[in-house]
Formats: C-alpha cells, structure tokens, sequence
C-alpha cells in the first residue's frame, strides 16, 4: 500500500510542478543555508585549527605595556634559562610599502631575533633566516615572503639584492615558503628584520611589547605560562598591564566564536525552514480544500480516514523531501563557488546530507500532517457533494 | 429560537431484495439523495434502522462503513467522479487498491471489466480524452472492481444525452440480468421506467411502490 501511497502522492505533485516547486522553496532556502553554514563554519574551524597546528600548538604569547619602563631588557633569557622553553623572541611590528607598476603595496615588518624562525615554524625556499650574529651586530638584513621577490626583483636571484625599508637599505638574506593567509594577514607579504633595526625604525608602541615563547612541547604551555605570570605578577605595577595566554587558549576561544556564529546562522536559517514549513502547511490545505471532491469519491470507493491521511501525509513529506534534496544541491554548487573564489575549503559531509533529508522529512510530517488529518476527516456525503 | 430539525425521510419503510433492478425517483427535496446515501453507507440513519445483508449498519464505525462501501455497493455518479489525472485503467484499479488486491491481478481485472463495459481500446485514456458515454462507463467498471452485490446510481443519465444515456441504462440492465442488485436515483421517470421496480418519494415519504410493468402500460 505503501507504494501506491507514494504513486499517487508524486503524481499528484508532478501534476502542479511550478506549485511543488513553489511551495518548496522555503525548505530548499532553508536546507541551503543550514547545510551551507554548518560546512563553512565547521571547515572554518578546522582551518583555524589547522593553522595554529602549523605555527605550533607550543606556543606562548606574552604581551606586556611596559610605559614606565621596569621589564629588565634581559628578562625573557632569566626566564629561558630556568628550563621547559625551548626559544624565545620579543615581535616588534610595523609595515612598509614599495611600488609596483605604479601602485603601492602594503608589506608587513616584523622585527624578531635569531629564534624566531624556529618558533613560527618558518621555512626558507632559499637563503638562511637571521642568525644570532645578524640580531647581535644589528645588522640590516632582511628575511623575505614568498611572494617579494617576484614582485621586488623579477628575474633575478633575490639573495643579495637590497630592499628599502622605510628609507633604509637592508640586504635581501632569505626567502620563505609559501604559506598563505592566516590570521596575522599575508604571510607571504612579509618580512623579518632584527628586532633592534625594528625598534629604531617603528617607535610610536606606547611601551606596548609583544614576545613569543616556544615551550618545549605541548604538555609544558601551563607551567611555562604559570612561570611567565608570576615573574609579571612580581614585576609588573599592575596586573592589566600584561596578557599571557597559549595559542590553544586562542583556538578555544576561537572555537567558541566559530560554534556561536554557526549556531547563531544555523538559527537564522532554520526560521526559513521554519516558514517554509508554513507554506507547506497552507498549500497542502489549499491542495485538500480543491481536492475534496476527489476526497469524498476516494471515500465512497472505499479509503479509510487512514489511507486517505497517509495520502495527503506522503505529499507533504515528498514535496519538502524534493526540497532538501534540491537545497542540497545548491548547497554543492555554493560551496564549489566560495572554494572557487577563495582558497577556503568548504567540505559538505554524510552528516550534511543526513541531517538535510531528516530535517526535510520532519518538516513534511510536522507541517503535513494537520491538513492530511483535515482531509482525512471529511464526512463522505458532504465532501463528494463539494464543487 | 428553536433550531428547526428538518426529516429528509419520515417513516420509510422499504425493503430491496437482491437482484432487484430498482428505480427511486422524486423532485428535488423529496429526500431521495438522503435515501440514496444510506442505503450506500455514505451516511447513517439518526433513527431507525438500516439492515444490509441482514446486518444493522447504524453501529459501525467509519472505517467499518468505508469497508461495506468498498467491498459490497458500487457507486455511479451523475459527474462520473472519475479522477482526472488518472487513465480510465487506474481509476477502475483504485477500489481495489484499497481493498489490497494485488497489483498484477488487479490491473488484469480493470482491463477486463474496462472490455466489459466496451471499452477495451480506451484503457489509457484519460478521462478528458473520453465522451461522456465512455466515462460513465469507466465509472460504471470502477464500480464493479471489487464484484459488490448492489450497484447503486444517482443520476446516472443525468449529464448525458438521450442517446448515450439509454446505453448507460442498457448497460445497467444487463449487469442486473446478470445477477446485480441495481438501485437508481433520478427524478426523471424516463429512466425509472428501465427498473423492475419504481419507488416514487414526496417530502421524505413514499408516495407509491409499484412494479414497473404496471407504469409501462
């Protein structure tokens, strides 16, 4: 019986395509935006964790407003020396730009020691990173991004050649790897001087300083911040004056971000699903108010109130299903478009699909069921005199 | 202000044995439709009693009802009723679904009732591609899938012309020779004089019960 229930149901819907259609389109918007925003947020999720992987879950941020002056100059190596951090580096940033054909281009600077390298997990195409004897003598050198040279120095090898940052020459020492874009902007648009070339060149910070510490491994993030926060707590006048936290303290926190923008979107789609479930609701009750008549034949030739609820159930339940499979689909085509257009990769899983025909599925029953039961309680004689 | 509780049938006693041929005729109003919906299940008594098959109906429930009309009474429409998106084969097939006939064998059924009634080269068609004739002829096979014993026809003639209408008649006739109790209700005495029997209603009451060859002379 179960068949022929969905035999009459699709011919009954294939005989008002556009309608079918029509009232669908709330469910395909809704399932879409739900499937779409799920994907985007969990691969967003992923990608950040990813990243943070790549510069290493090791480590520590530390960021201290020292105005007045008191963090001695040499605190970090104090602290170094005590065990557990495998590297430490103090970031000064700023930003340059140079011409090319015309137009400038922004270039970040950064401003590290010798050990930077090692902490950010940076890797060279060509040349060497700064070294202990470049940060010692405050030599001006410059470790580049992938993507300077060709911009800088087309055709030629970038080793030796001269970059002019803010007015001063610095001698081109490496090249990194390609890397992307993470949070801290276009890796491949920037560039490492030493740190105290950075100082002289980038004043205006407010005593605002900015240090990474690599800790041994994973498991040592903890003590290694414990350790840095006392030695501020001891140091520092006043504890808003400094910041220690770990990079899966800031994946946590951006994990939680994430999850209540997916959720918060999840919602705003799911109010589509939502209408569109009305809709269904009130062209299956047109579609039972036109077909009393059929209705009432149907009864007279025998249909109990069951059979003819299963009947208009079904419709329902086939026309929000074709929905969610059509929102589906469009839901591929979105993200074979934002991957087209971004170098972010949005993956639309089993659960995805799952969840779209369980949602679509639940909002046919939900939704359908009121006017198949009105349907299925028409009195016989009153329904088949109808016109 | 009292509700005014109109009697549609007031005191109707009437018997219908099987293999009768039937004809309950009236004006409009006379309550011959009411009459026609219970004695086809459609609707129950709200006093008195209405026996099929020696069986009281009155104390069914709908799907009990729905199961008497599916099984045992075959209806024809004045509108024929037939569903339109649906080919003169499947409309003849749906009482049977409903009765789970098997698909195989109820589709060779509704063909052969479909060459029953004459039209065994029209079986795809739709009902808008039929005359009205054919379709109630179709609804004439649909009423006979499930081999009810009663036949029961409201204005079957009423939306044909002369000609295809007395083919209908012809048709109902035969299928009484054959064995099948036909009841038709029409307020037309033209078609009553083809019933053995005509029962003449008047404000919800009998007004005559004759034998039809006492009205053909």
């Amino acid at each position: 019986m179960i068949k022929e229930y969905f035999s009459i149901a699709w011919r009954s819907v294939v005989a008002h395509k556009i309608r079918a259609l029509l009232t669908t389109l709330g469910v395909v918007i809704g399932v879409a935006s739900v499937i779409l925003l799920l994907s985007l947020g969990n691969s967003a999720k992923a990608e950040a964790a990813n990243q943070i992987r790549s510069i290493g879950s090791n480590l520590v941020f530390v960021s201290v407003n020292d105005s007045q002056g008191v963090l001695p100059s040499i605190w970090l190596d104090e602290l170094k020396s005590s065990g557990q951090m495998a590297a430490v580096s103090e970031l000064i940033q700023g930003s340059t730009s140079y011409q090319v054909n015309g137009t400038d281009v922004a270039v970040s600077v950064s401003g590290v020691n010798q050990n930077y390298g090692y902490i950010s997990n940076l890797s060279l195409s060509s040349g060497r990173f700064l070294s202990s004897v470049d940060i010692d003598n405050n030599l001006a050198v410059v470790v580049v991004g992938s993507k300077i040279p060709n911009q800088l120095f087309p055709g030629v090898d970038p080793i030796g050649q001269t970059m002019v940052i803010k007015g001063v020459p610095f001698k081109v020492i490496g090249v990194n790897k390609a890397r992307g874009t993470t949070f801290s902007g276009d890796m491949d648009m920037m560039v490492y001087i030493p740190l105290d070339y950075a100082g002289s060149i980038f004043t205006n910070f407010g005593g605002q300083r900015t240090f990474y510490i690599a800790s041994n491994s994973e498991k040592t993030v903890d003590t290694t911040i414990n350790k840095v926060t006392n030695y501020l707590k001891a140091t520092m006048p006043s504890e808003t004056l400094y910041r220690v936290f770990s990079q899966s303290q800031i994946l946590s926190v951006m994990n939680t971000l994430m999850s209540l923008l997916t959720t918060l979107l999840a919602g705003i789609a799911s109010i589509s699903l939502l209408v569109g479930g009305i809709g269904i609701m009130n062209i299956m009750l047109v579609t039972v108010r036109e077909r009393t008549r059929e209705i009432g034949v149907r009864k007279a030739l025998g249909a109990k109130r069951s059979q003819i609820l299963f009947q208009f159930l079904i419709e329902a339940v086939i026309i929000t299903m074709l929905g969610g499979i059509i929102g589906l689909i469009i839901s591929y085509i979105g993200a074979s478009i934002i991957q087209y257009f971004s170098s972010f990769k949005v993956t639309i899983g089993l659960d995805s699909v799952i969840l779209s025909l369980v949602f679509s599925i639940t909002i046919g029953i939900v939704f359908g069921i009121y006017p198949a039961n009105k349907a299925s309680t028409l009195e016989p004689v009153e329904a088949l005199r109808y016109e | 202000m009292g509700e005014t509780i109109v009697m549609a049938l007031n005191g109707i006693n009437l018997t219908i044995n099987e293999g009768d041929f039937t004809a309950i005729v009236g004006p409009s109003g006379s309550g011959k439709s009411t009459l026609m919906n219970i004695l086809g299940c459609l609707d129950v008594v709200s006093s008195g009693t209405y026996t099929l098959n020696n069986i009281p109906i009155q104390n069914y429930d709908e799907d009990t009802l729905a199961e008497i009309r599916n099984k045992q009474i075959g209806f024809v429409f004045q509108q024929f009723n037939l569903l339109p998106n649906f080919s003169a084969l499947e409309n003849v097939i749906i009482p049977m679904t409903y009765a789970r006939v098997p698909k195989k064998i109820r589709e060779k059924k509704a063909a052969e009732l479909l060459a029953q009634v004459g039209l065994a080269d029209r079986i795809y068609h739709k009902p808008t591609e039929l005359s009205g004739g054919q379709q109630q002829r179709v609804s004439i096979a649909r009423a006979l899938a499930n081999d009810p014993h009663i036949l029961l026809a409201d204005e079957p003639t009423g939306a044909l012309d002369q000609k295809t209408g007395q083919e209908v008649l012809a048709l109902l006739s035969s299928l009484n020779k054959q064995g099948k109790t036909v009841i038709i209700i029409t307020h037309d005495m033209n078609v009553a004089r083809y019933a053995k029997r005509i029962v003449t209603l008047r404000d919800g009451v009998i007004e005559s019960d004759t034998e039809a060859g006492e009205v053909h002379d």
